[in-house]
């Protein structure tokens, strides 16, 4: 039988941000974010979780090398140390907690094989978890 | 009626180990895990979460003296400041975090019943976890 395990990795960036719909005007942005408005950072803490069966011989369900390489080449190289406006995996979202990790997702689902990818969760502050698990087929 | 109650238990262990395939040579041993073959330990955390109806009569899913009993016994005697390689349960297979995650559902799947234990989640460090959840 073969066994299906979840591997979750845990990530960290730091990264300044604001939260402004562009439909709107300074003044409606800072009424709808309030200090989220305002030009500010975070120690953000990324979770990636892939499932898969542990190989016979290795014992790895995932090569973690690779996972790590590709969630630092397509995601944490664009937003760590940046601001998050400016990272082309964010080109029109709105950086929510909410917002990047949908956005992680999409970015991740298509740079891991296909059907790898369970769960994205961005922790925005130790109060602020945000999880995120793909569109209802 | 099916149990949607959850309880989860956080214990602790420290082991030794080392990625080694027997079949294979020492280099072949390395081009697969690099440094990894060099025997080396971890502060492992496992989670072990218990479902079932919260009991009308405690107000609990289980007892979490009984829970603490059964892992310490067939879990944390067995792996703490153990060398993984040397038990039979990685004879046959390489100590990876994959694993030790099944091996450990092995042990507590009898003790608590397979209906009762919901995850068992095995962290080898901070930034590295695996759920197994007996599927």
């Amino acid at each position: 039988m073969a066994r299906r395990v979840e591997l979750t990795r845990v990530y960290h960036f730091s990264a300044a941000h604001c939260l402004a719909n562009p439909g709107l005007g300074a003044a409606d942005n800072a009424a709808l974010y309030g200090p989220c408005a305002r030009p500010h950072g975070h120690n953000y803490y990324l979770e990636v979780t892939v499932a898969g069966v542990p190989d016979p011989l290795t014992g790895f369900a995932v090569d973690l090398e690779r996972l790590d390489r590709t969630v630092t080449c397509s995601l944490l190289d664009q937003v760590d140390h940046h601001r998050l406006e400016d990272a082309p995996v964010l080109a029109g979202v709105i950086t929510t907690g909410e917002g990047l990790a949908r956005a992680f997702w999409q970015t991740l689902r298509d740079a891991l094989p296909a059907g790898e990818l369970q769960q994205v969760v961005v922790q925005e502050t130790a109060k602020n978890r945000f999880e995120y698990r793909g569109e209802e087929a | 009626m099916s149990a949607r109650a959850f309880t989860t238990r956080r214990f602790a262990f420290s082991a030794g180990h080392r990625y080694h395939v027997a079949q294979w040579s020492a280099d072949e041993n390395t081009r697969a895990f690099g440094r990894l073959t060099v025997p080396h330990g971890h502060n492992y955390t496992l989670d072990v979460t218990v479902r079932g109806p919260i009991d009308p009569r405690t107000g609990m899913v289980i007892d979490l003296g009984e829970l603490k009993r059964i892992v310490q016994a067939t879990v944390i005697e067995r792996f703490d400041h153990a060398d993984l390689n040397a038990d039979e349960l990685f004879r046959e297979r390489v100590p990876t975090t994959e694993n030790i995650a099944l091996a450990v559902w092995e042990l507590l799947a009898p003790a608590l019943g397979p209906d009762r234990l919901a995850r068992v989640r095995v962290w080898e460090d901070p930034t590295l976890f695996v759920d197994y959840d007996g599927r």
